[in-house]
């Protein structure tokens, strides 16, 4: 009951052929799914500012900055100076623990197709929610249709 | 009369025990699928980068030299294994929402028991 196809079929199913509480439990999901899709939205933005960030960095890794010094984070609150010694490279995180070494433009170029990938996901989940939401309102609309009738019955 | 509410008393307490399991089951899986997605980005990148560039594993806050063709299987091995937990969860998913479902038609008959015997003297 709770695997009602809700994309293709949707329009299939005669909401007002369900029961108060299959539509209750209908509307919960789809409240479910949309709090989910709110979530992801927000962490898919965390994800592209972060690359974006990083992207921007790169700008200046620069073969002049070679030997310049820098201060580097040891931890959140401790800095000790360094040099730059290599200014052609730089490591990146690709995922699940595991680092690349990645020459300037390659990573520059890894940064932009990460951002366009999550700029592409985000694209998509908006679509989708913006259709469970629709779903949703019909559900409520139905539902108090519904609870309209109950009490003029009674 | 008493023995038809502690039946639904009971029932109810089942359902919400079997929901509560079904929960998990599905933020496991979902956890799953994250995993699978990270790991299927990490193989692609793996895949675009040349062998001669150095790879690193990020072990606690150390990170190690690997081979690339290492990681790569490392990654494959790791698909191979999420994408078995991620079969093995869809069956316990499927099972528990049989179950939940069981349970709320034997809710739903009880309650309209009771409802029955209200409506005699």
């Amino acid at each position: 009951m709770s695997q009602i196809p809700l994309e293709a079929n949707a329009q299939q199913i005669d909401l007002t052929t369900l029961s108060l509480p299959q539509l209750t439990q209908l509307k919960q999901q789809l409240d479910q799914e949309l709090t989910l899709f709110q979530e992801s939205l927000q962490s898919l933005k965390l994800a592209q500012n972060k690359f974006q960030n990083s992207g921007e960095c790169l700008e200046k890794v620069t073969p002049e900055s070679e030997g310049k010094s820098i201060l580097v984070p040891l931890t959140g609150s401790m800095y000790v100076p360094g040099k730059l010694a290599d200014t052609k490279h730089v490591i990146i995180d690709i995922g699940t623990g595991y680092y690349a070494e990645q020459d300037i433009a390659g990573a520059k170029s890894y940064f932009r197709r990460k951002i366009a990938f999550v700029t592409e996901q985000m694209e998509k989940i908006q679509i989708i929610g913006l259709e469970k939401s629709k779903i949703r309102d019909t559900v409520a609309e139905v539902m108090e249709l519904k609870m309209q009738a109950q009490t003029a019955q009674s | 009369m008493g023995d038809l509410q502690k039946k639904i008393e009971n029932e109810v307490v089942l359902l919400k025990g079997t929901q509560k399991e079904y929960q998990k089951a599905i933020s496991t899986r979902q956890q799953l699928d994250a995993q699978l997605n990270e790991n299927q980005v990490v193989k692609d990148e793996l895949n675009l980068i040349s062998i001669e560039r150095r790879i690193y594993k990020a072990i606690g806050p150390a990170l190690i030299k690997m081979e690339i063709v290492e990681a790569k299987q490392n990654v494959a091995k790791r698909i191979d294994y999420i994408s078995k937990e991620i079969k093995r969860f869809d069956d316990i998913i499927m099972n528990l929402e049989k179950k939940q479902d069981g349970h709320r038609e034997t809710l739903h008959k009880l309650q309209q028991d009771k409802m029955k015997s209200a409506m005699k003297p």
